[in-house]
């Protein structure tokens, strides 16, 4: 059959590597990063967390603010579980789509529980008279993440 | 390790008017428990006459921050009190991100070039020997 344009196409053909040789690669590649992690050969680690319906990319000693109320008290620590990624320098862990609480475990403190500035809302419509203020004022919630740990059980 | 940022609360109100019923209560009532439960926050409490009730808070900044406790009940002026507690000196102004990092990138901050095979090894059709 003649090659057209169409026979083929227009990406470029990718052949997947032999699943048993995979299946050595990760293995070998798993030990290694455990093999670092369980030395401690890393420098900083970063985690993205899921915390009030948002997600951040979070280092250790890094100030956060939410716009709620927790019911912690200053002072408090905090577990933050819910950690969708945990990256250093070499390597990077990713969860699917969140990682194990025995693998990672980030830290928190509230540190302050303030109130926003207020906020004006105000409706106006033209030639109708028609006009109402409201000023909001949120409760907020400052954190600041005190570390970020990891342990070698990677499987 | 975690040091509050309220220094000094200052308690004014006059014994006799009536806008100061609720401070009067709640140096009667509250006071007291309120400086168990904040041990490491001064609580002043000072009559005078001829003033109106006014809540001082001194924080570690300088900051000084007074709110009117004019015809307040004594709760109202417990839950004032916790939520000055709880703040810091900064002013309450429009903060433009939520967040604060002194180390922002550890990978190495993106930048156009990354995760691109570099120009030496590119091969095109100059490159070829003919």
């Amino acid at each position: 059959v003649a090659k057209t344009s169409l026979t083929s196409p227009p990406w470029p053909e990718v052949k997947l590597p032999d699943p048993v040789e995979e299946a050595k690669y990760h293995a070998e590649v798993v030990q290694k990063v455990n093999q670092l992690i369980a030395e401690g050969h890393y420098g900083r680690l970063f985690a993205v967390v899921h915390f009030a319906s948002k997600q951040w990319k979070v280092t250790s000693e890094d100030l956060i603010m939410m716009d709620n109320a927790l019911e912690a008290e200053c002072g408090d620590r905090i577990r933050m579980e819910k950690v969708l990624l945990v990256g250093a320098d070499d390597f990077t862990l990713i969860g699917r789509p969140i990682l194990g609480k025995d693998l990672v475990r980030v830290e928190a403190t509230v540190i302050e529980k303030t109130e926003s500035w207020p906020k004006i809302n105000m409706r106006f419509w033209r030639r109708h008279n028609y006009q109402r203020k409201k000023i909001i004022v949120t409760p907020q919630t400052v954190l600041r993440i005190n570390s970020i740990e990891i342990f070698p059980c990677l499987s | 390790r975690y040091v509050r940022q309220l220094q000094r609360l200052q308690l004014l109100f006059s014994p006799t008017s009536a806008d100061s019923r609720g401070a009067r209560q709640f140096v009667e009532e509250a006071a007291v428990d309120f400086a168990r439960q904040h041990p490491d926050v001064v609580l002043y409490v000072s009559p005078r006459s001829g003033r109106a009730p006014v809540l001082l808070a001194e924080y570690l900044n300088g900051t000084v921050r007074e709110e009117l406790i004019n015809s307040k009940t004594s709760e109202e002026i417990v839950q004032l009190a916790t939520k000055l507690a709880g703040q810091s000196g900064l002013d309450i102004i429009r903060i433009r991100k939520p967040f604060h990092t002194d180390n922002p990138s550890i990978q190495g901050q993106w930048h156009p070039l990354t995760n691109k095979p570099s120009a030496l090894t590119v091969q095109g059709p100059r490159l070829q020997p003919k």
